[in-house]
């Protein structure tokens, strides 16, 4: 099977990983941060490439992983869908003169070629894709595909100097989101639409969330409104998510939303109007008050703490 | 800037292009916000210069835009552009730019909310071979560069840039102001520049599908997401299934 080349050098995406394990059948390379090779190790890969940072500059950065690919030989190159991969992965496949899919939500292998699925237009249409040039490349959702542990594939771990520091491009200050786990991380997502009626409102959402270690998320409307910041906002003009648990509360389901959400694993909707399109979508839904729900929610959390 | 439906679904053709004729369209949300941060940015003495891609008819939007505050506007519009992957897009863009510019800054929108690959701005840095900075949310001048906010999963990174470069911004940064009297009085007398393939020398194989290096190869409208699943009104069910729900995930 052809060797596939996972870039993970802002962290290992263990799905991904696992994903091109399968695809491959073991024939797995990595460029993961030094101190994380055994985690790449952990998901079967055969050779794993570390760098000590990652530089600010992502265009250098996108020219030295061009030599590299070069001198390494792949021809299909993976990265997870994260914000600065999403940057560097079109400068390299500029250029490594590649065809470039972004964001799939599934992989697939047809002899020699990738199968390349990704939603488009607010997840109204799959389309599958197919890469015309030498080397093949994609983006890929994070959370789309589960992690699974393999036996160690005895790697050879090659330690790499990585791009020189070009002083094109400063980091002066970085400001950590309140409220920990990025949304692309959490498994549970508790997410507030207008239904939530007030700011008051999704304090309580906030509440349970954090009991839980769950994110929160918003349609655009409540942000709209003020209840929530802006970087909570699921949908195709917020952020695309996959987790194992999406509760949408008083949300309706609009397209725009349904576009960020819909692949999660398992969706739960608390809506009050029984023909809300959100149930359409959802695997459990609930009619009703979202607040009788979730203070009922919170009292019991509250109780077995 | 792109023009994008402005309708919530879409129909594709036999080569699976997304059907542009016909549908009402609207200026990606994003590229509004790129637009307004170029505006902001200008001073007294500098050039607004819009560009797009797409069907002859954006010719008239494009003056919109001039109404707003641009200073030019250039449309890329050629039958044989039609169908064009990413790479083809920042080919077409990249040859316009050099052709249009020198430019000092290059704003996009950070994705499109119909093809959402976010792309074209980084493939457009690398072929003119210039810095690309992603996902801004804020940006201001600086002595020696420019000052970006860009906003990652987990928080605001703060960046300092030297040189050109391509800066993809984040929707709803920046609002798009609305024509004032004076920037319409002054679209009236200028009029929409018009590019295609010949313009921009570009040979057929390198425009729309041909000049492409990825293919749809096969293309469903469905919604993956339908579920369809059960319906329960009764509350302390519900408050019980969810809470067993949530045990499953993290147990
Ligand atoms: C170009 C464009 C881009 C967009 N991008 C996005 C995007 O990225 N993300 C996004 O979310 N939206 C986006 N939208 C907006 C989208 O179309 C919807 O307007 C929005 O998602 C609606 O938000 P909502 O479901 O919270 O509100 P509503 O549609 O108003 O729904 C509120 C729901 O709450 C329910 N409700 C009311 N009271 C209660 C109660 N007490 N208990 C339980 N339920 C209750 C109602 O039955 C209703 O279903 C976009 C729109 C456009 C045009």
């Amino acid at each position: 099977m052809k060797e596939i080349l996972v870039l993970c050098p802002h962290g290992v995406d263990g799905g991904l990983l696992s994903k091109a394990y399968a695809l491959s059948e073991g024939n797995l390379r990595v460029l993961v941060l030094e101190g994380e090779e055994q985690t790449a190790e952990g998901y079967g890969a055969k050779y794993i490439h570390t760098i000590k940072t990652t530089p600010p500059d992502e265009a250098a950065f996108a020219g030295w992983l061009a030599e590299k690919i070069q001198s390494w030989g792949s021809t299909i190159v993976l990265a997870p869908a994260t914000i600065a991969m999403r940057n560097i992965m079109p400068m390299l496949a500029w250029k490594l003169n590649a065809g470039l899919t972004a964001d799939c939500t599934a992989l697939d292998m047809a002899g020699e070629d990738l199968l390349q699925t990704r939603p488009a237009f607010g997840n109204s249409l799959m389309a599958s894709i197919r890469s015309l040039s030498t080397i093949q490349m994609a983006t890929v959702r994070p959370g789309t595909f589960r992690p699974v542990e393999q036996k160690a594939n005895e790697p050879e771990i090659i330690p790499e100097s990585g791009p020189a520091e070009t002083g094109k491009v400063r980091e002066l200050s970085f400001t950590e989101f309140a409220g920990g786990k990025p949304l692309s991380q959490a498994d549970v997502i508790i997410a507030g639409g207008m239904g939530v009626g007030s700011k008051e409102g999704f304090e309580k959402l906030a509440k349970l969330a954090s009991h839980l270690g769950a994110g929160l998320a918003a349609s655009r409307s409540a942000v709209d409104a003020g209840y929530a910041p802006f970087r909570c906002q699921v949908g195709v003009t917020g952020v695309t998510v996959c987790p194992r648990l999406y509760i949408a509360v008083g949300i309706s389901g609009a397209v725009q939303h349904l576009a960020g959400m819909s692949g999660s694993e398992k969706v739960i909707a608390i809506n009050s109007d029984p023909k809300a399109p959100i149930f359409g979508y959802a695997d459990y839904g609930y009619v009703g008050d979202w607040e009788t729900i979730i203070d009922r929610l919170l009292h019991l959390e509250e109780e077995t703490l | 800037m792109k023009a994008v439906p402005a309708a919530s679904t879409v129909e594709v053709d036999g080569e699976y292009r997304l059907k542009r004729e016909g549908t009402s369209l609207q200026w990606n949300i994003a590229d509004e916000s790129a637009l307004e941060a170029a505006l902001r940015l200008k001073d007294g003495d500098g050039i607004v210069t819009v560009l797009t891609m797409g069907p002859a008819k954006l010719e008239a939007a494009l003056k919109e835009l001039l109404a707003r505050g641009a200073d030019r506007a250039v449309l890329i519009t050629d039958r044989r552009m039609a169908g064009a992957d990413t790479r083809a897009t920042a080919a077409a863009l990249k040859a316009a730019a050099e052709k249009t510019g020198p430019f000092d800054l290059i704003l996009c929108g950070r994705r499109a909310i119909d093809g959402e690959t976010g792309q074209v701005p980084g493939e457009l840095a690398a072929a003119l071979d210039i810095l690309c900075v992603s996902n801004v949310e804020r940006l201001e001048k600086t002595e020696t560069g420019m000052r970006l906010f860009r906003r990652t999963e987990n928080g605001v990174q703060e960046l300092e840039a030297a040189g050109p470069l391509v800066v993809s911004m984040c929707e709803y940064a920046y609002h798009l102001r609305l024509p004032g009297i004076l920037s319409m009085r002054r679209a009236k007398s200028k009029t929409v520049e018009i590019l295609t393939a010949d313009d921009l020398e570009l040979k057929t194989g390198e425009c729309g599908l041909k000049g492409s290096l990825t293919k749809v190869i096969t293309m469903e409208a469905k919604y993956p997401g339908l579920r369809k699943g059960p319906k329960e009104t009764d509350l302390s069910k519900a408050t019980e299934q969810i809470q067993a729900m949530l045990r499953e995930v993290r147990p």
